[in-house]
């Protein structure tokens, strides 16, 4: 069996901690201040690393969702057609991707070919159907984001 | 091309160019006291450097105390800002050190002493400033990264509320047609300009730093693109840029501001630009449900206040832009600046940007909000 991912990281934290940093004369502040981010990093990484995969599998998962939600409610004229042609062939490439975080961005990009497409041929109601479902999208998946980076402690969720 | 101010563009241009630069690595002591001699025996022949320290804190520059003693024994106390290759913010040194002597004793701004703006003497772009006593943060408030979020507490915010307000409304009434600012550009030349050159290189640095896009984002650039306010010229004001707790010096004593800092993304613009970002709630501290903005200010206080003392009027709707456009630039900052520094290794602190990296879903969280809301009357 191999070495466990946590004990591993674990150890570099109480090295860093224990062995490293008292060791670091008290001029070297940059040194200090970088060893004092490594293990708070690596903490959360230890919080986080099981996790990672099935977070990042979702985030794919509610960016396809908002896309065919944009692909079946916008319509527009040839500029937010093309968008959206392009954003159903990318959310297709995405069921067979095994690149999750590239195919998260692929549909996030094709969605903001949505979003410049329809600021320039789509009427006043798709304008506002398209804002009102990513709202409702990011308003979920920015909670879910922030509750992933909340042991950073900048957030006062 | 994207309509900016000049010095803007130039800035992008080279922060394009340096992507493909080799490593940066963090400065050593005794490479900066062979440095700092050298230009002294060019600048001030007979002067002695002593006592380099590296200073704490800070998310940008690298940045060296020193003293200097001149050929009569006397000492006086200095601080090198150096750029690294690349920064969480890219901004010019000579820009910096214009506005610095411009400011000086007209607001309380270390005193500007030297600039090697292209990097000719230092690695990298660099300014040298007189020391000014003071904390950007109470002692014993414990480590926060970058000040954000700093708390002053009940006996200092009284005493530091004042100050604060009434320089920024002298900032913003500095007469620059009287006074002018070489190398700063007047937006004057369709009502939206001041506008739109502020989400032009913020739209172009997201571009360049290759930033990752999601929903929130794409919506608020276009949101941002087609909602540019108009501003009067008499709105038309010198801006800080970064006016807010953690970018000023104070003693702890007196709790007198003693130095304005971080005047590296001054430029004439809209004053609700500085307005919104001093409101920014990354900035602010959270009391039992009550916001306060730098600590020192609720939301209505802080406007009413400003209102008052610098007798302008201020516009909600045009409020409410700069406040979309604050949280715009915070997570390009975030997600796009400092990510792109740190995967480049063009800085001297990675792990810090990749720290701060994970701020970026707060932001996104706040451009959610303010798009959500009614755009006020």
């Amino acid at each position: 069996m191999t070495p466990n991912i946590d004990e591993r990281l674990a150890s570099i934290v109480r090295a860093l901690s224990e062995v490293i940093l008292p060791h670091l004369p008290p001029e070297a502040s940059l040194a200090q201040e970088q060893v004092q981010l490594c293990i708070g990093h690596l903490q959360i990484l230890r919080g986080q690393i099981d996790a990672a995969p099935a977070f990042e599998r979702e985030e794919l998962d509610d960016a396809v969702a908002l896309a065919n939600q944009l692909a079946s409610g916008i319509t527009g004229g040839s500029a937010t057609g093309t968008a959206l042609a392009s954003l159903v062939s990318t959310v297709r490439d995405s069921a067979t991707a095994t690149d999750v975080r590239s195919a998260c961005s692929a549909v996030h990009e094709a969605i903001e070919r949505v979003v410049q497409a329809v600021s320039i041929d789509g009427d006043t109601a798709t304008k506002a159907r398209l804002s009102e479902m990513i709202l409702q999208h990011e308003e979920t998946r920015s909670l879910k984001d922030r509750k992933w980076c909340a042991p950073f402690g900048f957030d006062t969720l | 091309m994207n309509d900016m101010e000049s010095i803007n563009r130039r800035i992008l241009d080279r922060r394009a160019a340096d992507r493909t630069l080799p490593p940066y690595r963090a400065a050593l002591i005794p490479e900066i006291v062979a440095l700092l001699d050298g230009f002294f025996d060019k600048v001030k022949p007979g002067s002695r450097v002593s006592g380099v320290r590296r200073v704490g804190g800070g998310a940008s520059k690298e940045q060296f105390f020193f003293t200097l003693k001149d050929a009569d024994g006397n000492a006086e106390q200095y601080l090198l800002r150096m750029d690294p290759r690349r920064a969480i913010t890219e901004t010019d040194r000579e820009r910096e050190f214009v506005l610095l002597s411009a400011m000086a004793g007209y607001v309380p701004v270390p005193e500007a002493a030297w600039v090697d703006a292209k990097g000719s003497h230092f690695p990298q772009p660099a300014a040298i400033m007189k020391v000014v006593r003071g904390v950007t943060k109470p002692s014993g408030s414990g480590v926060k990264v970058s000040g954000l979020g700093t708390w002053l507490g009940e006996k200092l915010r009284p005493r530091l509320s004042d100050q604060f307000l009434d320089h920024l409304v002298s900032i913003h009434a500095y007469d620059y047609k009287a006074k002018p600012l070489p190398g700063y550009e007047m937006p004057d030349a369709d009502p939206q300009q001041a506008a739109r050159w502020s989400l032009n290189f913020w739209r172009d640095l997201w571009r360049i730093d290759e930033g990752k896009t999601r929903p929130i984002m794409a919506l608020a650039e276009q949101w941002l693109q087609d909602n540019l306010p108009d501003c009067p010229p008499e709105n038309l004001v010198l801006t800080h840029g970064d006016y807010r707790t953690g970018n000023y010096l104070f003693d702890e004593e007196t709790a007198e501001i003693t130095a304005l800092l971080d005047w590296e993304l001054a430029r004439i613009g809209d004053f609700h630009e500085d307005v919104a970002w001093v409101l920014m709630q990354v900035f602010g501290t959270w009391e039992n449900g009550t916001f306060r903005a730098s600590d020192l200010f609720e939301r209505e206080e802080f406007i009413t206040e400003y209102e008052r003392r610098s007798g302008r009027t201020i516009n909600r709707q045009t409020l409410h832009y700069y406040d979309v456009l604050s949280s715009y630039k915070c997570y390009i900052i975030c997600a796009a600046n400092g990510l792109a520094a740190a995967r480049s290794q063009h800085n001297h602190q990675d792990v810090l940007l990749t720290f701060l990296g994970a701020a970026s879903p707060m932001f996104a969280g706040d451009l959610v909000r303010l798009l959500k809301q009614e755009v006020p009357a």
